[in-house]
């Protein structure tokens, strides 16, 4: 029952989405105010030093995709829970050790599930997620063909009939 | 006829999205699956809480069921289910702490491991004591690995070092019955056949009052 619903609600959301042009900003927005609170972060007094900037970059985008399970609707860059700071450490020492992208990845999925990433995998489950959006374009469309071409046919029915009466009338 | 199943439409609609939400008004948003079950306890190699020159790892399974509590002294709801731990302990189960510190640590400050040692003695003493011992996951790494959230916690652990059951949230005889009494049910007729009078007495009375203490105390 859970993932479903889930899927409902993202249906929801993505049905609102794709009807508003705001939505490619606003994701764009989310991003950049995550990575400047991870900025804040680290002056804070986290001191997450990489010597090439390009892990700078990777550390900042794992910590704003991956999300910290006690605080749910919030990454682990953006948390202030005790868990998100240890997985931020912990994303840091992985890549420290050399893990890629997708092995930091897998390390958090194999201990805290598909919810901890932001990014849902595509299973028989949630493949709805974006079929239906996909299957109600197409449903829609298909009735407002079905509606405009019925529409001729109706008027000369009911021209013939009014020209019938018109014939009978006299 | 048409007309009418068009009229229906958005009403059948409105009448699902109804359902849909009103379901969401109650269910659990933490609700999640764990991803610790059916797996190995995780490999560690971690000192006692009291004594650092006592090492644990792995082995401390060997041959017994355990339950695994993640704890420390922070954490109001941890305090408030040692009573009922302690009285699961006097039903003759295993329980074991898996002790963190949040002042001990870099990101959070500095607090000595003595004044952690104090506090843990002064919590145990005063709420009841129902562990056989502590380990102590210094850097948390235990807790990341084992999929912990926050404290408490708990994990059921078999014989050969199996995690069973996953707890999030305090444990309470509600929970003892409906989440860890089955399952042990099911593990306990293999080994000890004298263990299995005592699962059927997990909902007793003496259990009851101690767990009524509890809510009370929420």
């Amino acid at each position: 029952m859970k993932p479903i619903s889930l899927i409902l609600i993202k249906c929801c959301f993505l049905l609102l989405l794709t009807t508003s042009p705001s939505f490619v900003f606003a994701q764009d927005l989310n991003t950049s105010d995550a990575l400047a609170k991870v900025s804040e972060a680290e002056k804070m007094g986290e001191n997450y030093a990489f010597e090439n900037p390009d892990d700078r970059k990777t550390f900042l985008k794992l910590t704003a995709e991956l999300r910290c399970p006690m605080c749910q609707n919030q990454n682990i860059a953006d948390s202030d829970a005790m868990i998100a700071h240890d997985m931020r450490r912990k994303v840091y020492q992985l890549m420290l050790q050399g893990s890629s992208e997708n092995e930091i990845i897998e390390f958090m999925k194999q201990r805290y599930g598909d919810f901890v990433y932001y990014q849902p995998p595509v299973t028989p489950v949630t493949i709805w997620l974006w079929a239906l959006p996909i299957l109600f374009f197409f449903v829609m469309m298909g009735v407002f063909l079905m509606r405009r071409q019925a529409e001729p046919e109706e008027n000369i029915e009911a021209k013939l009939a009014a020209a019938n009466k018109l014939l009978k009338d006299d | 006829m048409k007309r009418i199943t068009w009229f229906m439409l958005p009403l059948i609609l409105f009448l699902g999205l109804a359902v849909f939400l009103f379901q969401g008004l109650y269910s659990d948003p933490k609700a999640r699956e764990s991803t610790a079950v059916a797996k190995a306890f995780p490999d560690f190699n971690l000192p006692d809480l009291m004594d650092e020159s006592i090492m644990y790892d792995n082995s401390v399974f060997d041959g017994q069921i355990t339950l695994i509590n993640v704890w420390g002294v922070w954490c109001t709801t941890c305090a408030i289910e040692l009573p009922y731990l302690e009285s699961l302990k006097n039903q003759g189960y295993r329980v074991v702490g898996l002790y963190y510190d949040q002042d001990l640590d870099p990101d959070f400050g500095t607090k000595t491991i003595d004044r952690v040692r104090t506090e843990v003695i002064a919590t145990l003493s005063k709420f009841g004591d129902p562990y056989a011992f502590n380990i102590f996951d210094v850097y948390r790494n235990t807790s990341l690995d084992l999929g912990v959230t926050g404290a408490p916690e708990t994990f059921l652990v078999d014989q050969q070092g199996v995690i069973l059951v996953h707890h999030l949230g305090d444990l309470n005889e509600r929970v003892w019955r409906n989440k860890f009494a089955p399952i042990l049910a099911d593990i306990k007729p293999m080994t000890d056949s004298s263990d299995v009078e005592v699962s059927p007495d997990v909902g007793s009375s003496s259990v009851g009052a101690s767990s009524a203490e509890v809510g009370g105390g929420e």
